[in-house]
């Protein structure tokens, strides 16, 4: 089956590398800049993982990515994001993830993790 | 509050009252006059007089009203009643409406003197205790109430002799002293007094009469000049705290029994203002811990948003770097730019991620911990690096400390930090002591101190490292956020940290926690 990640970040700086990070190491991307659209996506599509921010203009990712985990079971998880607080507490409560970077991250950070989680 | 009193002489009477501004004249006071009630008091509401001496019978405005509406613009100035044919009606009148005391006349010089100096002495205390309660400065304060003291009991000299910390005593404020030898012959008098004073314990007020004549003073230098002294011990709570001294120099009389009464309201004058001074510190001190508390919140929360704010351009500028990096030439020029680039980011991300730490809100972790196993994990993290540098590392941990409650991760960034600034502090090497020992003061604690031999911290400088973002090291080296995460921290912990300095020779830094 085909590797397909979805990114769902409103920074379109951050999607516009992550993207080419990803489409480099061939796998296929689709990005979405907002909570809503990327709920409707995986409605319709399935994807192998789920690169998501946590703070959007309109759905909390947290909501989101609640969805995701409901909706597709299987996707692989994973959060970026520009602020955490306490790294010993879960990121998303009451969800567990598969992953997690902080922002500032290089692009090996996120193939190196996305590689990682799709292994396991 | 000049030391010359000033009066007000309000009678219709020319002759009168320039026979009573002759007389107040020979005791030095400052004197106006008005020759109607209404003038009367008109100059008292321009003017600040502190008495009034007012004739009843005047055409116009009488003496009586004229009392009151000057009361009215001035409550505290006081006034003595004159009048020609008192009766005890007028008297009680005048009393009633707030006059000091009243003159029948024809009345003696030296009756309208005596009633003068007691309505000024009146004035005095008045001024005093109202000045305890405002905001005046305490050293002033002291200064004005042992002018007072000494002027009101016709004394040539006095002093407010107080103990410090150190047990020793000193003249805090002194009237009719000259120069240091005076100063030194008389503080070795009160040394003396206070010493056989908190021997017995006594606390009531002792005359001594010709120094020089008494064994216990005679060899002191200058104590011939004093003729006649009053020691008036300050307690506070039944410990002593001090004394005022007020001496009689070869001019005067003894030292009556009303002198002694009335240099106790002074002397309890002085109390009410040395507490009141001490509580007017501790409110100082409280409230610039609050604002220093508030502007550690505020930054808190400021530097959660921006760190959002700031990490989102800043990842992607670091990842599009990365992807240009990728397809360009090692060794070329644009290749090396990029590589600076990536590194400024990284920087950036340092500071941030301090920043946020600096920021965090959330209740520590506190469970019981060793202070020796903390430092102990925090020297097997820098030792290394420590010693790259030629730097010593001294450890001298206290054995059977009892454990403290602590967040450990938080204790080790306080010392981590603390250990990096005092190898930044020895550029060419040195050595670093670290203490820690039981610390029995105010309830028991365990005391950790780190010391280095570097460069040290100017005075200017050490009341200032505490401050978030203050920094003396170069752009890029330091966030200026350290010390003031570690003070956060400390005081999470209901704990302490001070600095001590001493440029060129090193700093220390003592921590205290609560057992």
């Amino acid at each position: 089956m085909e590797r397909r990640i979805l990114i769902v970040d409103d920074e379109d700086l951050v999607r516009n590398y992550v993207r080419r990070a990803l489409l480099s190491r061939g796998w296929a991307v689709s990005e979405t800049t907002n909570g809503a659209a990327a709920i409707a996506l995986i409605e319709k599509e399935e994807f192998s993982a789920v690169i998501c921010d946590l703070k959007m203009p309109d759905i909390r990712g947290e909501e989101v990515i609640k969805k995701i985990r409901a909706r597709r079971p299987a996707a692989k998880i994973i959060v970026i994001t520009g602020s955490v607080s306490n790294l010993s507490r879960p990121i998303v409560p009451g969800v567990e993830v598969d992953g997690f970077l902080i922002k500032p991250f290089g692009i090996d950070e996120i193939r190196d993790l996305v590689e990682k989680v799709l292994k396991g | 509050m000049t030391n010359k009193a000033r009066i007000l002489v309000v009678d219709d009477d020319e002759q009168v009252s320039d026979l009573i501004r002759t007389a107040l004249s020979t005791k030095d006071y400052e004197t106006s006059v008005a020759f109607t009630g209404e003038q009367g008091v008109k100059k008292a509401g321009a003017e600040k007089f502190d008495l009034v001496i007012m004739d009843i019978q005047m055409p116009g405005m009488d003496g009586i009203t004229a009392l009151g509406e000057i009361k009215k613009t001035d409550p505290e100035v006081e006034v003595i009643i004159v009048t020609g044919h008192g009766t005890m009606g007028t008297a009680i009148q005048s009393m009633r409406r707030g006059a000091f005391d009243y003159l029948h006349k024809p009345f003696q010089i030296a009756e309208l003197l005596t009633v003068v100096e007691r309505a000024l002495e009146k004035k005095k205390f008045n001024d005093i205790t109202k000045a305890i309660f405002s905001t005046i400065r305490s050293e002033e304060l002291l200064r004005i109430i042992i002018d007072s003291v000494t002027r009101i009991l016709k004394a040539d000299e006095s002093m407010l002799v107080l103990i410090d910390k150190a047990g020793r005593p000193g003249i805090t404020v002194s009237y009719g002293l000259e120069g240091r030898a005076q100063e030194e012959s008389r503080l070795e008098i009160c040394t003396r007094m206070l010493r056989q004073l908190s021997d017995t314990g006594g606390g009531a007020v002792a005359l001594v009469d010709e120094p020089l004549k008494d064994k216990r003073f005679s060899d002191i230098a200058g104590a011939g000049e004093i003729k006649f002294a009053m020691m008036l011990p300050l307690m506070e709570e039944s410990r002593l705290t001090g004394l005022i001294n007020i001496n009689r120099r070869r001019s005067g009389e003894y030292f009556t029994e009303n002198d002694m009464q009335r240099a106790k309201i002074f002397g309890s004058l002085v109390n009410l203002a040395l507490r009141n001074a001490n509580l007017y510190q501790q409110l100082q001190e409280t409230q610039s811990q609050l604002i220093q508390a508030e502007k550690m919140s505020a930054l808190g929360q400021l530097a959660g948003g921006l760190a959002h704010e700031i990490n989102n351009p800043l990842s992607g500028i670091l990842g599009l770097t990365q992807l240009v990096l990728e397809n360009t030439t090692r060794a070329t020029q644009n290749y090396q730019d990029l590589k600076d680039i990536e590194k400024a980011v990284f920087r950036c991300k340092k500071i941030i991620t301090s920043l946020l730490s600096f920021a965090r809100q959330e209740k520590s972790s506190l469970e019981p911990v060793s202070v020796n196993e903390v430092l102990d994990e925090t020297l097997t993290l820098c030792a290394r690096q420590m010693e790259l540098k030629r730097i010593k590392i001294v450890r001298e941990f206290g054995d059977g400390l009892p454990m403290v409650n602590a967040d450990f991760q938080q204790l080790m960034q306080v010392f981590l930090n603390l250990l990096n600034n005092a190898g930044d502090a020895m550029p060419d090497g040195g050595t670093v002591a670290i203490t820690t020992r039981l610390a029995a003061a105010a309830g028991e604690s365990v005391e950790i101190t780190i010391s280095d031999t570097g460069v040290g911290i100017p005075g200017e400088i050490l009341t200032r490292i505490f401050d978030p973002f203050y920094t003396t090291k170069p752009p890029g080296k330091g966030t200026g956020l350290g010390l003031s995460v570690c003070l956060g921290i400390m005081n999470k912990h209901n704990g302490a940290i001070t600095a001590r300095s001493e440029p060129g020779k090193g700093s220390a830094f003592t921590m205290t926690l609560p057992v």
